[in-house]
């Protein structure tokens, strides 16, 4: 049976006949005995469950009882390794797993799974025979391929890791982490130009991979190609830890198995975070019909309905946290923001007050404040406020901007300048209007050859960004002072 | 203390230098007097350390204030300083409280206060030592009833006598020592508070002007009124990840003189980046002869701000490669140990992080480009079930190699633990290095104050028994102060204390070498930061193994100037003054 057709609880096929040997010579290859003695067998956890929270106590204790009662049936042990899994009990589920891999040693899943928490546990040295061993029955399981080369990598065997990488490049949804892994081995053994190419091929499949940027940087600096190291720092500072996805239905099962409200907000949060509004509404509406106590869904529906331009009911959701008393400051904020996008300046203004109550550092709502006394045309007291948030947050560049642009208006022009020039870095697709600002201010200031050379740069980069718009406008002010 | 200057004169009749090293030795001709006297003898298989806090009168219990509401400083802990105070020779302890969380209602009359012990070591003339603390905080007058996070030491006001910075959630403290056992709080005049939550901070001469200015890392905007409401993954409530928080801007405070300072957080270029600080050091990473100063963040990237020599600096930590692990994700950094592990003659960092990351060495190949050693060096897998926060290298053996130890103590609930109470328990660790670039743990052989888990945070190094080798004073969160004695015998020492007038007199951010024949340099900086909330001793000591014999001492000083001390015997003090060595 190939690797794609694992079932998700099926792999009561691997333990039998895999690639149509028998099980038993299976093992003879694998060199282990058919029935693994009590004395190899590890113990099951031992589990606490009285410490546990209701609906976790619940979830585990089935899977436990199970457990207990059948200690020697690798399917019930490792369905109590799975549900462990789930709710993160890294330790336990470690336990499980060893044992159902103990009792099952023709199956595909428990070493595999545990060999996920071991990494989880950041034990790679120890996750690497799991992976030997799953993959010696299923060889061509891509997501334990491209873990056992991780983990290779991450136990310092470069040699291994290699040719684990290398035989991924033929994988399309593993080939950019097998190429940033190549990259990665090639720059710790000091071969930076190989490094180089690996990881620029890595960015070429998928551009948002922020490890791959992040070791091209390191390689470009060892090469002294000093400009391409700070571009491709910037690409990973944008990107983070984005990573090709590579589909794991044994992992996908896992995780599933949680369906407590908790989960379902954690879901919710994941599709808000994804862009998907509606659904995680709706996710956050279930977890709340799941738990009503759940007042962190409240205060993130305040956010979510407010998206949705839904005034009403992220009103209900703003009451019900106020209420329960939780996350005021954020949820103070988020109601503002609400408020000014109904044009209730007022009332707005009220709420940011309020969230400035209980956090004064809340940079947002600072910035906000100033954005409303401005309109009031209350300069001074709008300059404080943005001027708190850009103490508190110096990388706030919004608020800075604004401040700049309120003293360019003010005619304090050299104030303007100032925290416009400190706008100047780094450069990403905010900076146009930034440097268009640092140009109107020179020219204000009568620095006319200063403010032209800052507006040709505004609109270079705003063409690069691809802002058309924005570009035409500064091309017009250009023409203008010339 | 001050000691009996007949001690003095017993001891000195037994001075043998040379010898096995069982025996301090008078001062060298050239340098300053010595503090003489015995180094404890461990027995054959005695432990490494021995727990000897309440025994010395190291009585000190840190209260978190918590009240069930997971608020965060409950679990951050609170640091200690380890510094002659009195100018006596030996070192004190002044140990960092919290108390009732600002906000809560309490009572703050009844606040328990920060605690400055004065240490009355005494030497009896067959050598036995009686280490003793009294606590001296109500007559030097710095009990302070704020919320303390760490501390941190440095002779600012250039008067010869050490001063105290209190970080806090909430103001910090400068209290200026008045070099008659008293401090005065001289904060407002200094012009260096304000109300971050600042964690550690670090005194250094980074203009190299000639005074100390002043780095303080700062945290989270957390507040009381705004407590988040986290969950661990089976649901119970736990403490928030600082992801829950913005991350406040660290300062730096370029000190202009006159007990003053300048807020140069925006013109120095530091307000550029941060994250949620918790660790500082400092050292001069690309070997250019300027500070540099290394910080480390919680869940976020850390900082490498290299000395830009104009009175700015930039962060180089991505490019450098000590910002994040290998596949460039930032990891829960709380501690620091900056030193030369692989006597190599440049600065490698060592930065404990929260359980599942692995701990992790940055070495460094002179030119401020890290490499991530962790899994080379032996450290990675032993750390992986451990969150970290006191750290430092120090020779504990006197091998010449710099050994590791690491106080841990969980920041969430350990799964084996859930139930009981303080369910954040984890051992101490001790590494020795192997000298072939290679740590073994040998945490097992350490002593009993090793296999007692508790909630470790911060430590401080220093030779508090002042017999040769290097103790450990380590605070637990919401628990009894630890003093761990070093019972190593046997092999030869020196500790060098540096003098300079009439500016940054400790001589602080200065280099200090050991030549040996055929044997590389041994180079440790005076410094008194890293660590986790903590400040250590700014005496250098150096382990010499089964040899005495060294070559010269070679001082780089903090502005560039280099001399060198010949005829300089092992197993000692030694005070350098500035002027008197050679070239």
């Amino acid at each position: 049976m190939g690797s794609r057709a694992i079932g998700v609880f099926g792999m009561l096929g691997l333990m039998l006949n895999v690639g149509g040997r028998s099980c038993a010579v299976l093992l003879v290859l694998l060199g282990v005995s058919p029935a693994a003695t009590a004395q190899d067998v590890p113990a099951l956890p031992r589990l606490a469950l009285e410490g546990f929270p209701d609906t976790a106590r619940s979830a585990v204790s089935r899977a436990y009882k199970e457990a207990s009662a059948r200690p020697d049936d690798a399917s019930a042990v490792g369905t109590l390794g799975r549900t462990l899994h789930a709710w993160e009990q890294w330790e336990s589920a470690h336990q499980a797993y060893s044992r159902a891999a103990a009792l099952a040693p023709a199956a595909f899943e428990w070493p595999y799974l545990d060999a996920i928490v071991l990494q989880r546990l950041a034990r790679p040295q120890e996750a690497v025979p799991r992976l030997d061993r799953a993959l010696a029955i299923s060889a061509d399981f891509l997501p334990a391929r491209v873990r056992l080369a991780e983990a290779l990598l991450d136990s310092g065997d470069y040699r291994r890791s290699r040719q684990a990488f290398e035989a991924l490049l033929g994988e399309a949804s593993a080939e950019p982490a097998a190429h940033v892994g190549l990259g990665r081995i090639a720059a710790a053994e000091g071969r930076h130009e190989d490094a180089v190419g690996h990881l620029e091929k890595a960015v070429a499949l998928f551009p948002e991979l922020g490890a791959a940027h992040y070791a091209l940087a390191r390689s470009y600096r060892a090469l002294g190609r000093t400009a391409e190291a700070e571009r491709a720092l910037a690409a990973h500072t944008r990107y983070g830890a984005r990573w090709p996805r590579i589909e794991d239905p044994l992992l996908l099962a896992v995780t599933s198995l949680r369906d407590d409200p908790r989960a379902i907000l954690q879901r919710g949060v994941a599709l808000a975070e994804a862009g998907d509004v509606e659904a995680a509404i709706a996710a956050h509406e279930a977890a709340l019909a799941a738990d009503p106590t759940l007042a962190q869904a409240h205060v993130n529906l305040i956010n979510l309905y407010g998206r949705e331009q839904n005034w009403s009911k992220a009103e209900v959701h703003y009451r019900a946290a106020l209420d329960a008393q939780l996350e005021l400051a954020t949820a103070h904020y988020d109601y503002g923001v609400i408020l000014g996008r109904q044009e209730r300046w007022m009332e707005a203004e009220e709420a940011y007050r309020k969230a400035l109550a209980v956090n004064p550092l809340h940079t947002s709502a600072l910035n906000n404040l100033g954005q409303l006394l401005e309109r009031r045309r209350e300069f001074d007291a709008a300059a404080t406020e943005y001027r708190k948030a850009v103490d508190a947050q110096p990388t706030f560049r919004l608020a800075r901007f604004n401040l700049g642009r309120m003293l360019l208006v003010l005619d304090r022009t050299q104030e303007a300048i100032e925290e416009f020039a400190r706008l100047e870095q780094p450069r990403d697709a905010e900076s146009p209007r930034y440097l268009f600002g640092l140009a109107t201010a020179h020219v204000r200031a009568g620095r006319r050859e200063e403010g032209l050379k800052w507006a040709l740069e505004a609109k270079q980069l705003a063409t690069e960004f691809g802002q058309d718009e924005l570009a035409a406008a500064i091309d017009r002010e250009i023409a203008r002072l010339r | 203390m001050r000691r009996p200057a007949v001690v003095l004169a017993a001891v000195c009749l037994l001075c043998l230098p040379g010898s096995a090293g069982s025996l301090r030795g008078a001062g060298t001709t050239g340098l300053a007097s010595a503090a003489p006297g015995f180094r404890l003898q461990a027995q054959g298989a005695a432990p490494l350390f021995v727990e000897s806090a309440a025994a010395a009168g190291l009585t000190f219990t840190h209260v978190n204030g918590a009240t069930g509401e997971y608020a965060m400083p409950e679990i951050m802990g609170a640091g200690v300083a380890l510094f002659d105070y009195d100018n006596d020779g030996d070192l004190d302890v002044y140990l960092v409280q919290g108390g009732a969380m600002p906000g809560t209602p309490f009572d703050v009359a009844r606040q328990p206060s920060s605690r400055l012990f004065r240490n009355d070591l005494t030497i009896s003339t067959d050598g036995r030592r009686t280490l003793k603390f009294t606590d001296v905080t109500d007559a030097a007058g710095v009990g302070a009833r704020v919320y303390g996070m760490g501390a941190a030491v440095g002779d600012y006001d250039n008067d010869g006598d050490l001063d105290l910075f209190l970080t806090s959630f909430g103001p910090e403290i400068l209290f200026r020592n008045n070099g008659d056992g008293t401090f005065t709080d001289a904060t407002k005049e200094a012009g260096v508070s304000d109300d971050l939550w600042s964690t550690s901070a670090a005194f250094a001469d980074v203009d190299r002007d000639g005074d100390l200015d002043l780095f303080v890392a700062n945290y989270l905007d957390f507040t009381v009124a705004d407590n988040k409401r986290c969950h661990d993954s089976l649901g119970a409530r736990d403490y928030c990840s600082p992801r829950a928080y913005r991350p406040v801007p660290d300062r730096f405070y370029r000190n202009e003189g006159q007990g003053r300072f300048t807020n140069a957080t925006d013109a120095s270029g530091i307000s550029r980046a941060y994250g949620a600080g918790l660790g500082v050091s400092t050292g001069d990473y690309n070997g250019d002869g300027w500070i540099d100063l290394y910080v480390a963040n919680d869940a976020n990237p850390n900082q490498l701000w290299i000395n830009a020599r104009d009175g700015t600096f930039r962060d180089e930590g991505l490019l450098s490669g000590a910002a994040v692990n290998a596949a460039g994700n930032p990891e829960g950094s709380m501690g620091i140990a900056s030193g030369d592990v692989d006597a190599d003659g440049d600065e490698d960092l060592f930065v404990t992080n929260i359980i599942g990351e692995t701990f992790v060495l940055y070495e460094n190949d002179g030119s401020a480009t890290f490499d991530d050693a962790r899994a080379r060096w032996g450290l990675a897998a032993p750390t992986a079930a451990f969150t970290g926060f006191g750290t430092d290298w120090f020779d504990y053996d006197n091998d010449g190699w710099l050994d590791l130890f690491i106080t841990n103590g969980a920041v969430n609930v350990i799964e084996a633990q859930r139930g009981q109470p303080a369910p954040f328990r984890m051992r101490n660790q001790l590494f020795r290095n192997t000298g072939s670039r290679r740590f073994v743990d040998t945490t097992a052989a350490a002593g009993a104050a090793f296999e007692q888990a508790r909630i470790g945070r911060g430590a401080a190094f220093g030779d508090l028994d002042d017999d040769g080798d290097i103790d450990v004073v380590v605070t637990t969160n919401n628990g009894p102060v630890l003093l761990l004695l070093n019972q190593q015998s046997g092999a030869h020492w020196l500790q060098v204390r540096l003098s300079q007038e009439p500016a940054n007199r400790f001589g602080v951010g200065a280099r200090v070498g050991i030549e040996r024949t055929g044997r590389p340099t041994l180079w440790r900086r005076v410094r008194t930061d890293g660590s986790y909330l903590s400040a250590s001793d700014g005496r250098v000591h150096f382990g010499l193994g089964s040899s005495p014999a060294l070559d010269a001492v070679v001082v780089e000083w903090p502005d560039g100037a280099r001399e060198r001390w010949r005829k300089v015997l092992a197993d000692r003090l030694v005070t350098l003054r500035r002027g008197t060595g050679g070239k």
